[in-house]
């Protein structure tokens, strides 16, 4: 065997190494998507449940009457911004402003770095704190009640 | 048998296994281009001494000494991948398998350009890209454990920005002071044993600006409130301190003849602002614009003039230059000419790694004409696989994107993913003679110590956006 043949045989070795790696990381990225579009599957079954709401305690220098309820999804935003859970039209709410999101039967609620603030019972949420069920919310200068 | 199914699942879910079997095949391929390297030398050297075939014989064999640079980098890599599982287990698992790769492939090529004649030959050069390689490894980790939440990015915007900026305008200072533009190191700034290269770094900086302003002002950008006829433009006040960034940007890269990188940074700008807005018609706006400042610059700058002729060369018809073109080949096209020559002699399967000639041929093939060392040795197929890998890197990038929770990590990650994608491009598409060639480095191949650390910064935030997001989806936050 001269070096030659030797080389080619390295050189295409080394393609085929190559697009091993290639294929393999495909394979792995339609596991990947696949296991994504089955969960999305799952999630269309069911209903969204609604389990939990806000009702409108203190409008502020809002519109919004007081005893308007929203409903809240596991995973709820709040903010001017079109792309929230729940959208509020009005100044003085940052386009992103407070998040709130369920695990294991307990509310969490934190601000999204908001320009006016978020509060829980009066409190400043800046980092994400339990709600229970009565506690009230304050998005900006609108004050909310969680049942 | 359920609750075994679903223990192993959890099993699963701790150990990264998907990263370890990914990263198995890459440490394949580098060993066996650094087993081959010192063969395809020998075989270089005795065949130019006679044409008669080389013999095959078992000491010519590298010993495990020759193999160490590799070997080091793999023991670094497999290191990492520990750390990542004990303190990242949810973090992506495919972005770090590819970007070993692809950086150890770095390393191979200028372990194989580094003794060649064209690069002033440096025999250090891979060792030197080796020593950068880890020591972005660790700037990755750094990132990686110092970014816990991302926010004070976002809170410090125009802190960046100005750092970015006066970086930047130092080393034009300094460039003007001594007045060598020709000369390739024009836009570093020596700090001591290290040569910086700020533009690299501005590129981060410029996308956290741009993430954070857009992120902040989304929907008034994308309201769009100002109406000229049918054309809506975006309102400009909102637009302003955006714009501003661009414009001095894009004046220091011109005022040096930095081609390639104010390109990139227009395209960072458009890219960015089509992921803020969401429309069509911005973007279009921008090549628009874009265009018609470019005809006015080729106008203009004689230099930009020169770059564009050499895309005008047609390799193909050889036989009909005329003297001006013969000319222009032999001098400031001879880059491009070569470049395009080795390509074409690499054919479909490649001369083999470490068997070309465009190293020794092609001025600067270690940083700019990477491409062309590459599709030379490792043919067109190689060519192929290396622009499957960079699409998979956008891809994964793109990934992490859409599931971060907060539009600030969602355009960051966006605009930092495509900040590959548009360097990738402009550094092929200079390589292959369709746009001039420029001085941008193809991410983790080309040599460069600035460009590989700013590479595995970014790298570090995206990792970190999706550690954050996983977090987040189990409900800590």
């Amino acid at each position: 065997m001269t070096l030659d043949v030797f080389l080619l045989i390295l050189r295409l070795l080394g393609i085929v190494l190559l697009y091993l790696f290639l294929m393999q990381v495909i394979i792995s990225i339609t596991r990947d998507l696949r296991k994504i579009s089955s969960s999305n599957d799952d999630a269309l079954g069911k209903l969204p449940p609604v389990i939990g709401h806000l009702i409108v305690v203190d409008s502020g220098p809002s519109k919004i009457p007081p005893g308007t309820s929203f409903n809240l999804n596991p995973q709820t935003t709040i903010g001017r911004g079109p792309t929230n859970t729940i959208q509020i039209s009005e100044t003085f709410v940052s386009s992103e402003h407070t998040r709130m999101w369920l695990r294991n039967g307990v509310w969490y609620v934190q601000d999204a770095g908001s320009t006016n603030g978020t509060f829980l019972n009066n409190q400043p949420a800046k980092d994400a704190l339990a709600a229970r069920t009565g506690d009230i919310i304050q998005v900006g200068f609108i004050r909310f009640k969680l049942a | 048998m359920a609750s075994q199914i679903a223990a192993s699942e959890i099993g699963k879910r701790h150990y990264r296994w998907k990263e370890l079997g990914l990263l198995l095949v890459p440490m394949l391929i580098l060993l066996l281009e650094m087993f081959q390297l010192p063969l395809a030398q020998y075989y270089k050297t005795s065949i130019n001494n006679d044409s008669k075939p080389v013999p095959f014989s078992t000491s010519l064999l590298p010993t495990l000494h020759d193999l160490i640079p590799i070997l080091g980098l793999i023991a670094v890599i497999v290191a990492i991948h520990i750390i990542l599982t004990i303190f990242f287990p949810k973090t992506d698992q495919m972005l770090f398998p590819v970007v070993a790769l692809l950086s150890g492939l770095g390393v191979l090529l200028a372990l194989r350009t580094g003794p060649d004649a064209s690069t002033g030959s440096d025999p250090n050069l891979g060792i030197k890209q080796l020593a950068w390689v880890l020591m972005g490894m660790v700037v990755f980790l750094m990132t990686l454990f110092g970014l816990r939440s991302l926010d004070w990015l976002r809170r410090y915007k125009y802190t960046w920005a100005a750092l970015g900026i006066i970086l930047v305008a130092v080393t034009l200072v300094n460039a003007f002071r001594t007045k060598n533009f020709n000369a390739p190191t024009h836009d570093q700034l020596n700090l001591g044993p290290f040569a910086l290269q700020p533009s690299e770094f501005l590129k981060i900086l410029i996308v956290v600006f741009f993430a954070a302003y857009l992120s902040e002002n989304q929907d008034v950008i994308a309201g769009g409130n100002l109406r000229i006829g049918p054309i809506t433009l975006p309102p400009l006040r909102q637009l302003g301190p955006l714009l501003l960034m661009l414009g001095i940007s894009l004046a220091l890269f011109l005022g040096v003849r930095e081609l390639g990188l104010a390109l990139l940074i227009y395209g960072i700008f458009l890219s960015m602002l089509y992921l803020g807005s969401g429309k069509t018609s911005y973007v279009v706006g921008g090549l628009v614009v874009f265009f018609a400042l470019g005809f006015i610059a080729y106008e203009l700058f004689g230099y930009i003039r020169d770059r564009f002729t050499t895309v005008g060369i047609d390799m193909v018809n050889w036989q009909n230059w005329s003297d001006t073109t013969i000319a222009l080949v032999r001098d400031t096209g001879s880059q491009v000419a070569q470049g395009l020559v080795a390509i074409s002699s690499g054919g479909i399967l490649g001369s083999g790694f470490g068997l070309g000639h465009a190293s020794g041929l092609v001025p600067v093939a270690q940083s700019d004409m990477v491409v062309a060392v590459l599709g030379e040795e490792f043919g067109l197929v190689g060519l192929f696989a290396l622009i499957g890998f960079y699409l998979i890197l956008l891809y994964r990038g793109f990934r992490i994107a859409i599931e971060a929770r907060e539009p600030f990590q969602q355009i960051l990650a966006a605009g930092l993913t495509s900040i590959f994608g548009i360097q990738t491009l402009i550094i092929c598409a200079g390589n292959l003679k369709i746009l001039p060639l420029t001085g941008i480095p193809l991410p983790f191949l080309s040599y460069g110590g600035s460009s590989v650390i700013a590479n595995f910064i970014i790298i570090g935030i995206l990792l970190r956006i999706s550690h954050n997001t996983a977090r987040e989806r189990e409900g800590l936050a």
